[in-house]
């Protein structure tokens, strides 16, 4: 029973953990421009991220050793720097994305503008990592994040054109007056949220936190398995909105008031409230899992202590990583950069980073020396090598795609 | 652990260091080489960790820079990098484990730096989470 209780809460906020600021912007915006015609990119995002976040908690599981301790014994000391600045110059722009997406969630609540809390959201992310346990933290905004599904309920409730949605999924084609390389541009961006490397950042190190033993395998499959499709239905949920309603009227959502409006539509100011408790939470948990995924990269790197299962004085250095990264990502927001277009750009560059982060975690998903008889079978082999391929691929175009379409533009 | 034959580069550079108590303690930045005055195959005699040590293996203008940074962190003319006798290394897996706590480690210095001038400060530092 107990069992049954820890798989059914890892799966659930597997589901809300999975949503952040970056797909609610991807696919809104995506939605908005190009209707269903890019939903294929979210499904093939999903199998990846599934594959390779399973990849990297069986590793963690087995060996005790999560992703950037690998990627530095794999690529070693050299190569492997290189790829922790990129790495952590994308997590830590995601983790100003995420503060600035709560501060603006907070502001369609309170109507004050959304710059006087972002010092609040600040602290109160620092303070939460610092003091609250890592399963209470996972478990209170993976479940919170759960409200996210009044969109869906919105969607459902509206009754729409659920066969024209589908043919528009199935059937992609570039839509009048959008170029091919503006619709690429954004099938990249919504691969680089879906994908982003925090989050087998997070999963790997959090499989070592929570102590997970040979025993919590099937416990990882099933959250990885189960929740992140369905999470990655309500991003699938959230384009479909935008199709229905913010396409036919050519509004393009630099706001996340725009995102909100098929459910405040549909489901009226209970629906928005409702929407804007999901908005918080999943940003908000995003924001928790990108300032640990900061400290975790670079203790993991230099072989510092890090983690929440011991006291903050027992990992110094960690929680030092912490802090100055969610005061400087606070900073940035502050500086009135839009936090939309930091988002735009936090998840096109992980986009260009994917293959630094799965590669090695490929590589020792089949050393028998780290995982005995828990290697990848043939089957996830073939798979994740074709999908380090298309990675690859993506990374080559996203900076030349960047630069010809002006950002998507 | 003497005697036994192993691809350094392979098994030893780049590990997780963990010590007595199952707490991370650095990498293994780099290794220190005996050379047997009769010829014959080098024996290792010390790990060497903290950023003196990494920042020779990484080289370049960063290398030289982190070199510099870590010479400024060290106490007096004392130039050469944290080493940790390969005779308390208890054994080798996917990380390497020591038969000692890490506070009486070399490589434990800027930790404890950190720890007492920063982080150990802050309300809570000494809490466990809840």
């Amino acid at each position: 029973m107990k069992r049954l209780f820890s798989v059914a809460l890892g799966i659930l906020t597997a589901i809300g953990g999975f949503v952040d600021i970056g797909d609610i912007v991807a696919n809104s915006e995506t939605g908005a421009r190009f209707g269903m015609s890019l939903a294929w990119v979210v499904v093939v995002g999903v199998i990846g991220i599934c594959l390779f976040a399973e990849m990297a908690g069986r590793v963690a599981t087995v060996s005790g050793r999560a992703v950037f301790d690998l990627v530095r014994e794999r690529l070693g000391a050299r190569v492997a720097l290189v790829n922790l600045v990129a790495s952590f110059f994308i997590t830590f722009l995601t983790l100003a994305a995420e503060i600035g997406g709560v501060a603006l969630a907070i502001e369609l609540a309170t109507s004050v503008n959304y710059l006087l809390w972002v010092p609040i959201v600040a602290f109160c992310v620092w303070l939460v990592i610092w003091r609250v346990k890592f399963e209470v933290m996972e478990n209170a905004f993976g479940l919170l994040g759960l409200t996210l599904v009044v969109a869906a309920v919105a969607l459902w409730r509206l009754g729409p054109d659920w066969g024209g949605l589908l043919h528009g999924a199935t059937h992609p084609v570039v839509p009048q007056g959008e170029g091919h390389p503006t619709w690429w541009f954004f099938a990249i961006a919504l691969l680089g949220a879906a994908m982003t490397p925090y989050e087998v950042f997070f999963f790997s190190s959090g499989a070592v936190e929570e102590g997970w033993s040979r025993a919590d395998l099937i416990t990882n499959r099933l959250n990885v398995y189960i929740g992140f499709p369905l999470g990655g239905l309500l991003s699938l949920v959230l384009m479909a909105g935008a199709t229905l309603f913010l396409e036919p009227r050519g509004i393009q959502p630099g706001h996340l008031s725009q995102v909100a409006l098929p459910t405040v539509l549909v489901l009226g100011k209970l629906g928005l409230a409702v929407l804007l408790i999901g908005f918080f939470a999943a940003t908000f948990g995003a924001a928790l899992e990108t300032g640990l995924s900061c400290g975790y990269s670079i203790a993991q790197y230099f072989g510092f202590q890090w983690g929440k299962f011991v006291r903050p004085a027992q990992a110094p250095r960690f929680h030092l990583v912490v802090l100055v990264s969610v005061l400087a990502g606070a900073g940035l927001i502050l500086t009135t950069l839009d936090p939309i277009t930091v988002t735009e750009y936090s998840i096109v560059l992980s986009a260009a980073a994917l293959p630094l982060t799965y590669f090695p975690i490929l590589v020792v998903a089949n050393d028998p020396d780290y995982m005995g008889d828990k290697v990848n079978s043939r089957f996830t082999n073939a798979l994740g090598s074709l999908y380090l391929l298309v990675l690859v691929v993506v990374a080559v175009a996203t900076i030349p795609l960047m630069v010809l379409t002006k950002a998507g533009s | 652990m003497a005697g036994r034959i192993l691809e350094a580069g392979l098994h030893l550079l780049d590990r997780q260091l963990i010590d007595k108590d199952g707490r991370l303690a650095g990498k293994v930045d780099d290794l220190e080489l005996e050379f047997p005055s009769g010829g014959g195959p080098p024996t290792v005699t010390a790990i060497l960790a903290g950023p003196g040590a990494l920042s020779r293996r990484i080289g370049g203008r960063f290398g030289a820079w982190l070199e510099a940074v870590a010479n400024r962190l060290r106490d007096g003319d004392d130039q050469h990098p944290a080493r940790v006798s390969f005779a308390v290394v208890k054994g080798i897996d996917s990380a390497i484990d020591l038969s000692v706590p890490k506070r009486e480690l070399e490589t434990n210095r800027l930790e404890a730096w950190t720890r007492d001038h920063l982080i150990g400060k802050l309300p809570g530092a000494g809490d466990a989470p809840d």
